[in-house]
């Protein structure tokens, strides 16, 4: 079983257990359906980073304050303002399969999201590989809303690096993204590299998740 | 006036401003528009610099000017676009040339997403744009120019907004990717025929991609629009260079290559994002002067969508009948109750049928038409990319629909009468669309093939009044019932013929009328298709589920080469030669509450079919249906039973509910009164899937959901409670964002209806959440729900 598909199925609450017959050839048709529709699309900029406190840093023009994310990237030079998405199309097959078939529509959104991570990963190793050359390593990615790091930084990181234009993605009055299927985070570039990837489930403190790796 | 050169001679944009004033210190995330006021001498400047590098017309810095982004009145919108249209004029003083330079007022997109996919309304959309224009118009802007769009959805709004706000030129430029599409999917035939029907006077691409990779783009635009083209590419693609943006193509390159497209056929040519004086001067140096390629009309029938477009005239097209009440009982019935998911079904199903554009008429007597035709539309649009035919005889709903249409959409109709071509053709002219002339007038329906050919023609005449081309007229010739008109068919099919061959035009019939009156009508029907496709049907309105009906299709398809080696018939019945399996009979292999417990949909559905025979639906229900939903309930909560088993055990077990309620009523017996849950995801929230399986289970469980879909304001579900008379509501909420709102419909609903419970649930929401805003019961999974819903509703 590949990585996706046993992805797909921590996010559908399956946990240690087997998984059925039937789902897993829905999981494997919902990302045959997926691989056709899904546009993915992303893009990053780097910045100077500047922080002055643990829990207070500048990236580029915006002040945030965070103890969180100022943990993850202390003793960084760097960071890299990441956004990337799946496209609309996305958000079209699920609610189209909410009207036919909810247990399809349940399973192409727990697809989506494992295509949307591996995506992102994708797209941070290649970042890794063009900071390397400046001799600098990368972080885990960070997105707004995790701990105490406010999503209402959604709004700049957005604009900073013109996601509307440049990958289509954008944000609605609440801070959610659309298309929903859509990943921003910060990446933090240090000249040291951290020998511990601690990241997603590991690094959360809500410890009696369904979902937990 | 620029139009009075348009096409004529080459006319020179100016390239990037973002670029040049971050050079000038503009931070990432600082409103460029913003300098119009703080800095206008280095504005002024860079305009002056294109000028003098030879662009004739020069665009404002106005890209993000809109009410969206300027909103807390810290800066008046109004005074940036007028300093932004003054600046361009002044540098056009200032600079030493001696040539006419237009201002161009440049729009850019709002930076939101427009619904159902995202949460900026149509009309705010058209608002916010509405009043950038006005501003420039009174300012001296000379023309108006709609660039980087990457949603038609938002550039219709635009468009609109500028030609019924000003009386100015409109260009439009759009954004498209390596693929040739746009972000939200659309092709260059889709976007060019929206484009050609809201009469814009030219279109094109711009920024994205370097002038290299606009080439292929450039190319279709060419084959597809008769409107002059813009070719605006950027310096290159982007790169990252020590934390910068740079762009790689240099002057000389980029002017040889534009070169290369003036002489593809472009007319208007500059440059975007990346490019600099040095770009346009090295441009207009080796391109002024050129004698552009001249102008040729196309004769496309195109429908589009937000992501496809249809063509008529290859081959013949499936026109989709099945969403229209006219002798449908259960289709009635969803109407009148609001039942959206059983239209949006009609349509999916239909296009998995094979349909390539859906007609759509929700007439009936008692509703709001013009309000049901924007909800239906806008759902359908949501669930299916198929381009869509507006049915309807009441010209608000067309009209209504017409202006919310994502795309160029078939209009139903027009005809020969005089003031159906006055009600009908303005619409035409401003929307855009390819409308169904019907062969019939005052006079009635003709009784000859030349009688009807006559009214075609008159149709097509006064069409070309309003500057409706031929292309975008499709004649009905009509089909009448060979059962009284005994010469109807041949009637019908030589008007067919001599309507394509005779006008040049394309046609549509609805086929099943020649059988009215018959039995076997199918038989009747399927042949008739096949000859009127024989004789020239460019689209047939049918029910793509008929068997018989598609076989005709699809037969016809590859006996006349039109379906390349057979491939779409081999396809489509190959699989055929094997006898189909009989359906399983009740007791047979299964029984009904295994067939539930393993999410058998398709067995539920024929066990229960067998079942209603000889057994009264309550009892299936009790014996059966009841005690499978509980074992599978009880599995979910201990573990054993996961998400998708339940939903596809759910989903089973409507497919057999389906079957008793029509069994309940050919019983004549009255099935249990069912209680009434209102169900939504609160305002600001446009994450519905947590709501949607909640839905799925109660429904199941014999409650009555009023599901009122996502983002819905709390007066709204105040109001459903009240007039409803409900006792119960759900509510969904994905972070901690819209908790807000979640606890304001709380509020609402204590006050106005104080004796409503309120379960809450969604990914951010705990016990102590939900207490603290009120809520009566936090579920925490979709089991729960149903559960406080039993024992509150029905005594469980």
């Amino acid at each position: 079983m590949d990585d996706m598909t046993k992805e797909a199925i921590r996010y559908l609450g399956y946990g240690k257990h087997a998984v059925d017959e039937r789902t897993l050839a829905l999981i494997s048709d919902s990302f045959r359906n997926l691989e056709e529709t899904a546009g993915r699309k992303s893009i990053y900029r780097i910045f100077d980073f500047n922080q002055t406190a643990d829990d207070e840093f500048t990236i580029g023009t915006s002040a945030i304050q965070s103890s969180s994310l100022g943990r993850n990237l202390k003793g960084c030079r760097k960071v890299i303002l990441f956004g990337a998405t799946l496209g609309a199309g996305v958000d079209r097959l699920i609610t189209r399969a909410s009207v036919t078939d909810m247990a399809g529509a349940v399973v192409l959104q727990a697809c989506a999201a494992a295509l949307l991570e591996e995506y992102c990963d994708r797209c941070q190793t290649e970042i890794g590989m063009e900071m390397e050359k400046e001799g600098l390593h990368l972080r885990p990615r960070f997105s707004p809303g995790y701990g105490d790091f406010d999503i209402r930084f959604q709004a700049p990181l957005i604009q900073m690096l013109n996601c509307a234009k440049t990958i289509g993605l954008t944000m609605t009055d609440s801070y959610m993204m659309t298309p929903t299927k859509s990943v921003t985070a910060v990446i933090g570039a240090s000249d040291t590299a951290e020998k511990c990837h601690i990241k997603g489930c590991e690094v959360c403190e809500k410890k009696d998740c369904i979902y937990r790796r | 006036m620029i139009l009075d050169r348009l096409g004529k001679e080459l006319l020179f944009f100016d390239g990037g401003m973002g670029t040049l004033l971050q050079a000038e210190g503009l931070k990432p995330g600082e409103l460029p528009e913003t300098w119009n006021i703080t800095h206008a001498e280095i504005v002024t400047g860079i305009h002056k610099k294109y000028i003098e590098a030879g662009s004739d017309i020069i665009l404002t810095n106005t890209f993000g000017a809109n009410a969206l982004k300027f909103h807390d009145g810290s800066m008046s919108l109004k005074e940036i676009v007028e300093k932004a249209v003054g600046h361009v004029k002044r540098a056009a003083g200032l600079a030493d040339v001696d040539r006419e330079v237009y201002t161009a007022l440049d729009i850019g997109p709002t930076g939101k997403l427009l619904k159902p996919m995202g949460d900026l309304d149509f009309e705010e959309a058209y608002e916010a744009f509405k009043e950038v224009v006005i501003y420039g118009e009174e300012a001296g802007a000379d023309l108006i120019h709609i660039e980087t769009m990457s949603d038609t959805y938002e550039l219709k709004a635009a468009v609109l907004a500028a030609k019924e706000n000003t009386s100015l030129p409109v260009f439009v430029t759009t954004i498209f990717d390596e693929r040739a599409k746009l972000l939200t999917g659309a092709d260059v035939p889709s976007v060019t025929a929206l484009l050609e029907g809201l009469r814009v006077d030219a279109l094109g691409i711009n920024c994205g991609l370097g002038p290299e990779q606009m080439m292929p783009i450039l190319e279709q635009i060419l084959r597809y629009s008769s409107l002059p083209v813009i070719v605006k590419p950027n310096a290159g693609l982007p790169k990252q260079v020590n934390g910068k943006t740079v762009y790689d193509v240099l002057p000389e390159a980029f002017a040889s290559t534009m070169q290369e497209i003036v002489r593809k056929g472009a007319v208007v040519i500059g440059g975007c994002c990346g490019t600099t004086p040095d770009h346009i001067r090295a441009m207009t140096g080796l391109c002024r002067g050129m004698e552009p390629v001249a102008l040729k009309p196309k004769e496309w029938t195109v429908v589009s969508s937000y992501g496809q477009a249809v063509f008529l005239g290859e081959g013949s097209k499936i026109i989709g009948e099945r969403i229209n009440p006219t002798g449908k009982k259960k289709f009635k019935q969803a109407l009148k109750e609001h039942d959206m998911d059983y239209i949006l079904k009609e349509g999916i199903t239909q296009q998995d049928k094979g349909a390539h554009i859906l007609d759509v008429n929700v007439g009936l007597p008692d509703i709001d038409e013009a309000a049901m035709m924007k909800e239906v539309v806008t759902e359908l649009q949501s669930v299916t990319s198929l381009p869509l035919q507006i049915d309807t005889v009441d010209v608000k709903a067309m009209e209504t629909a017409l202006r919310i249409y994502n795309g160029k959409p078939m209009v139903n109709s027009v005809s020969g009468k005089q003031e159906s071509m006055d009600a009908v053709f303005p619409l035409i002219q401003k929307y855009g669309g390819v409308v169904i002339g019907l062969a019939l007038d005052e006079d009635g329906i003709p009784p000859t093939a030349d009688g009807r050919v006559k009214v075609a023609r008159r149709i097509i005449e006064e069409a070309g009044k309003y500057g409706i081309q031929k292309k975008d007229i499709v004649i009905d010739v009509l089909a009448m019932t060979i059962s009284s008109e005994p010469e109807g068919a041949k009637v019908t099919l030589e008007a067919l013929k001599k309507v394509r061959e005779g006008l040049g035009v394309n046609t549509v019939l609805g086929v099943s009328n020649i059988s009215f009156g018959l039995p076997s009508r199918p038989v009747v029907n399927a042949n008739f298709y096949t000859m009127a496709m024989f004789n020239g049907l460019s689209a047939g309105i049918i029910n793509p589920s008929s068997e018989d009906m598609m076989k005709s299709y699809y037969a016809y398809h590859a006996l006349m080469n039109l379906d390349k080696n057979c491939e779409t018939y081999i396809s489509q019945y190959a699989q055929m030669a094997a006898p189909a399996q009989a359906a399983p009979s009740a007791g047979q292999s299964m029984l009904l509450d295994t067939a539930i417990e393993k999410g058998l949909k398709e067995e539920a559905h024929h066990i229960t079919s067998g079942l209603v025979k000889d057994r009264k639906p309550l009892d299936i229900i009790n014996e059966f249906l009841i005690p499978a939903l509980d074992k599978v309930g009880k599995g979910f909560e201990n573990g054993t039973v996961f998400l998708p088993q339940l939903l596809m055990s759910a989903e089973a077990a409507k497919a057999s509910f389906a079957i008793l309620k029509d069994a309940f009523a050919s019983d004549g017996e009255v099935e249990e009164k069912k209680e009434k849950i209102v169900l939504a995801t609160v305002k600001g929230d446009i994450h519905d899937i947590g709501k949607n399986i909640v839905k799925v289970l109660l429904e199941n469980y014999g409650f009555d959901v009023i599901d009122l879909g996502k983002d819905v304001a709390p007066e709204l579900i105040v109001d459903t409670v009240l007039k409803k008379d409900v006792r119960l509501v759900g509510l969904s909420a994905l972070m901690t964002t819209t908790v807000v709102s979640m606890e304001e419909t709380i509020k609402q609903l204590r006050k106005q209806a104080p004796s409503c419970r309120v379960m809450v649930g969604g990914a951010v929401l705990n016990q102590e959440y939900a207490d603290m805003i009120g809520a009566d019961f936090y579920g925490r999974d979709a089991m729960q729900s149903v559960y406080y819903a039993q024992e509150l509703l029905q005594g469980k």
